[in-house]
């Protein structure tokens, strides 16, 4: 019954973007989401565009596949332009009934757009797509390392990070049997109102909370066993290591930003 | 000492153990490993008393040692492996393991490490997100350098036969590669000692075999020290050394052959024996003799054991006990001729994942019958398709070649699966993870009341159901949650059968369970069937197929393998073998008996059945 649910829309390939460590991508998405959000003019946008499409050339992902990324956004998307438009007054360009759509009001919805695009492209194209989660988990545990200090969790919050990983497909299984177990005793999930299903939800979702807590208590002990005590003095299989290739696209994407953000603020 | 025979008696009194002759001379020469010494433990309640699960239990484990802990949910075994890991604590008495003393806080990871502990359920045992990651979290959490992890953890993979593996997500592993996963996880570690807590008891038989092969080969390789808590039987033979708990108390110790040819005594524990032991008992018993000592432990002694007394035992006595077997079974219930066909499967065939990287052929051209009042037994090894193709039966997966009638209806029929599904009950492995309700009675009530009964009818048919399985009134009133999981499994049976279906659907419905609840469980089923339902009965047990089934369905690699009544689908003995399937032990004893017995036949499956088929053959001997 859930067979349709894609997790984790990791494109496996061999690019540099894959290749790259994943701190060096989450700096630099959040580099170029600053900068996404400090530009406005068309040459910047355009800039920022032309980046955008250099990531996904070095992603070796099909472009498809990169599109297929902003499906899920798509409804706030059009909620946002069409918001804009209706509601930012200005010179008026067209008037239908009641509506009323300016030059300003156009405009603002197209940037706010793409400037949307452009966030999700980059974010999906530096992490979900060429980055697996629990190397985003690894990376930003290393990256928060530092604020442990004044008593951040960034170990903990790593290892629930990856555990919840390790156990959505497992969940997901059992979602899939509870469900069929308790159609065979004339549950239905897919008729009736509102309200009976509702109710219907009830009996997968209590066996499915319950198991979860089992399965917790089970993990905790058999963590426990295997000398599990917490990140301190805890050594890692993978070490993340900067390449060359981390200075380069780092310098790369630096350079860029800082040709953006020039013309930006400092128009020719 | 205890009654023997009797099951009711436990253990009331303080009780100090029968420690066979092994134990005294145990490994004379080994040095030893673990100490138990006269540990306690309590488990505190949350506002409950608390339960003393261990009661003086006194143990030394030798180094290389082999030893299987047997005994009912519930006898204290699982504690004893956890005091061992110094996941919990003694209440009294001391646990020495490998030198250190599990009670000081300095020794706890040092214990840990060196014990590894594999956990029954594959899925809860298992941190990380791919199977190298997994295997390194040991490693990494004792602060292995870098490059050590690495090495370890390559090793351990190598030794389960799993690099191959490495970047895998355990949730693509079969059950037998998880568990060889948590081995390897503990091998990484660098342990002396492997802890077994039912990690095979959600295996099936052949993957079972495979795991326990695995961890002889540990034990002749690295010297491991190997502690196995089970409730089979089998793995307990491949031990040097067995240990029957009871009520926290260690009741029986020593080397198998010891052990297990105390028949009654083990038996009266609701454990299992040894199917040639146990047949040899029951001749014993009814030609009143008795078999001389450690005969009933190994086969060839008992097979001789068994021709000996059938030939001193008086004929006449052979035959007045054959005339009362006879004049019983005369007026037992005996199956009438099959009945009609409530489900046709015609050429069924069926595929996962059509047409992606993942396409796999679950079902291929599969045909047979169930008929009215009929117990169908199915029998399979794990992935032949059996799940797949219980799941037709009642619609929960639609037909996508071939044909599926049950009781009249095209199961492909949208309109047809809703009637379909209030006569056909499926009861899934582990059912108990199915309850929801706030009482036992309303989770019951749940699939009648889908059924649109009135309230009367519904009351009527949850204490029918809670009669079979033997819940009290005063367990219908509790939370589902409250029971064991032993009383949590009868609720859920409860709950299928409580909407009396015409068909009911049994997938394994005994596994994870011990000896006698296992016996209890599959009563239900024949009980089921006796008052006229049609039973299906999904299991991977041999055993149980041939003595409960009218007819069973054999699969392999998603077709029909064998067809028909249980004598001729066991006389297929190479086919059954090349498919991992195996014949009912009791048959192969038998077998084994035709050199004596010429006109023996081999076509009983129970040690009753048998002994009696051995006594008419005895009978019949004499005659001639």
């Amino acid at each position: 019954m859930i067979s349709n649910i894609s997790l984790g829309r990791y494109y496996p390939a061999k690019s540099i973007l894959h290749r790259l460590d994943p701190r060096t991508k989450i700096l630099s998405a959040f580099l170029m989401m600053a900068v996404i959000f400090l530009s406005r003019d068309l040459l910047s946008m355009g800039l920022l565009g032309l980046v955008t499409l250099a990531l996904i050339g070095l992603s070796r992902v099909p472009v498809k596949q990169v599109l297929v990324s902003l499906r899920p956004m798509l409804f706030i998307l059009l909620f946002a332009v069409v918001l804009n438009i209706l509601t930012i007054s200005g010179d008026p360009l067209l008037k239908i009934g009641p509506v009323i759509i300016s030059e300003q009001g156009l405009i603002t919805a197209l940037r706010m757009g793409s400037r949307l695009i452009l966030l999700i492209l980059n974010t999906t194209l530096l992490l979900t797509l060429t980055t697996t989660p629990i190397h985003v988990s690894d990376a930003l545990e290393n990256l928060l390392g530092p604020f442990r200090k004044i008593g951040f969790p960034a170990h903990e919050m790593a290892m629930m990070m990856s555990i919840a990983l390790r156990f959505v497909p497992t969940l997901l299984e059992e979602t899939d049997k509870i469900m069929k177990a308790q159609s065979s005793r004339g549950a239905d999930y897919d008729t009736g109102g509102l309200i009976a299903r509702a109710r219907g939800l009830v009996s997968v979702l209590i066996p499915l909370f319950v198991s979860a807590f089992k399965r917790a208590e089970d993990l905790a002990v058999a963590m426990e066993a295997r000398c599990y005590r917490g990140g301190e003095s805890r050594t890692r299989l993978r070490v993340m290591k900067y390449q060359t290739r981390d200075a380069l696209f780092g310098i790369g994407i630096g350079l860029s930003s800082l040709t953006i953000l020039s013309v930006r603020f400092w128009p020719l | 000492m205890c009654h023997h025979g009797d099951r009711t008696i436990l253990f009331p009194f303080s009780f100090e153990g029968d420690y066979l002759t092994m134990d005294l001379e145990n490994h004379a020469g080994r040095p030893p490993f673990a100490n138990i010494d006269n540990v306690s433990f309590l488990y505190q309640q949350h506002g409950h008393d608390p339960i003393q699960a261990l009661s003086h239990v006194t143990l030394d484990l030798k180094k290389g040692s082999h030893t299987a802990i047997l005994g009912r949910n519930g006898s204290g075994k699982s504690t004893l492996a956890r005091l061992i890991n110094a996941l919990e604590l003694p209440s009294e008495g001391t646990i020495i393991v490998a030198g250190y003393d599990t009670q000081d806080d300095q020794n706890i990871w040092e214990v840990r490490r060196q014990c590894g502990m594999v956990f029954q359920n594959p899925d809860n045992q298992i941190v990380g997100t791919t199977v190298e990651e997994d295997v390194a979290f040991g490693p990494e959490n004792l602060g292995f350098p870098q490059p050590e992890i690495r090495l370890s953890v390559d090793k351990a993979l190598v030794r389960v036969n799993m690099l191959a593996l490495a970047e895998r997500p355990p949730h693509l592993l079969s059950g037998g590669q998880k568990q060889k996963l948590a081995i390897a996880g503990i091998l990484a570690m660098q342990p002396s000692c492997l802890i077994l807590d039912e990690a095979t008891s959600m295996l099936d038989p052949a993957t079972r075999t495979d795991f326990m092969a695995l961890v002889a080969e540990l034990i002749q390789e690295q010297g491991l020290t190997v502690i196995n808590i089970t409730h089979h039987m089998e793995e307990a033979l491949l031990a040097d050394r067995v240990v029957i708990m009871n009520d926290g108390h260690v009741i029986l110790s020593g080397s198998p052959s010891e052990v297990f040819d105390r028949v009654q005594l083990v038996k009266s524990q609701g454990l299992d024996v040894p199917v040639h032991g146990e047949i040899l008992n029951r001749i014993a018993e009814l030609t009143a003799q008795k078999p001389q000592p450690f005969e009933s432990s190994e086969w060839e002694s008992a097979r001789k054991a068994v021709v000996r007394l059938l030939k001193s035992a008086a004929p006449e006595k052979l035959l007045s006990v054959l005339r009362e077997h006879q004049r019983r079974q005369a007026s037992a219930h005996t199956l009438a001729s099959l009945g009609e066909p409530v489900i046709r499967v015609e050429n069924l065939s069926f595929t996962y994942s059509s047409g992606t990287t993942l396409e796999s052929k679950a079902l291929q051209n599969v045909s047979f019958d169930v008929r009215k009042g009929e117990l169908l037994g199915i029998i399979g090894h794990s992935g032949s398709g059996k799940s797949t193709l219980i799941q037709h039966l009642n619609g929960l997966l639609r037909t996508q070649s071939g044909k599926v009638t049950v009781l009249g209806h095209d199961a492909s029929e949208n309109q047809a699966i809703r009637r379909i599904r209030r006569h056909v009950g499926l009861l899934f492995q582990y059912p108990e993870h199915q309850l929801f309700e706030e009482t036992v009675f309303q989770d019951i009530a749940f699939g009648p009341r889908r059924l649109g009964l009135d309230a009367a009818e519904v009351e009527k048919r949850v204490l029918w159901a809670a009669r079979i399985v033997g819940l009290t009134d005063e367990e219908l009133e509790r939370s589902p949650f409250e029971l064991s999981g032993g009383q949590r499994r009868r609720a859920a049976i409860a709950g299928v059968i409580a909407m009396r279906p015409e068909v009911l659907i049994l997938d394994e419905p005994a596994a994870g369970l011990d000896p006698a609840g296992r016996e209890e469980i599959l009563g239900y089923a024949a009980r089921l069937r006796d008052e006229g339902s049609t039973v299906i009965l999904v299991s991977h047990s041999m055993e149980d197929v041939a003595r409960l089934s009218d007819r069973v369905l054999a699969l392999k690699d998603g077709a029909v393998l064998l067809f028909g009544t249980p004598a001729e689908v066991f006389a297929q003995t190479e086919t059954l073998v090349a498919a991992d399937l195996s014949v009912p032990r009791t048959a192969v004893f038998l077998r084994d008996m035709k050199a004596d017995f010429p006109d023996i036949s081999d076509q009983f499956y129970t040690v009753e059945s048998a002994a009696f088929e051995l006594i008419r053959a005895a009978v019949g001997r004499c005659e001639s």
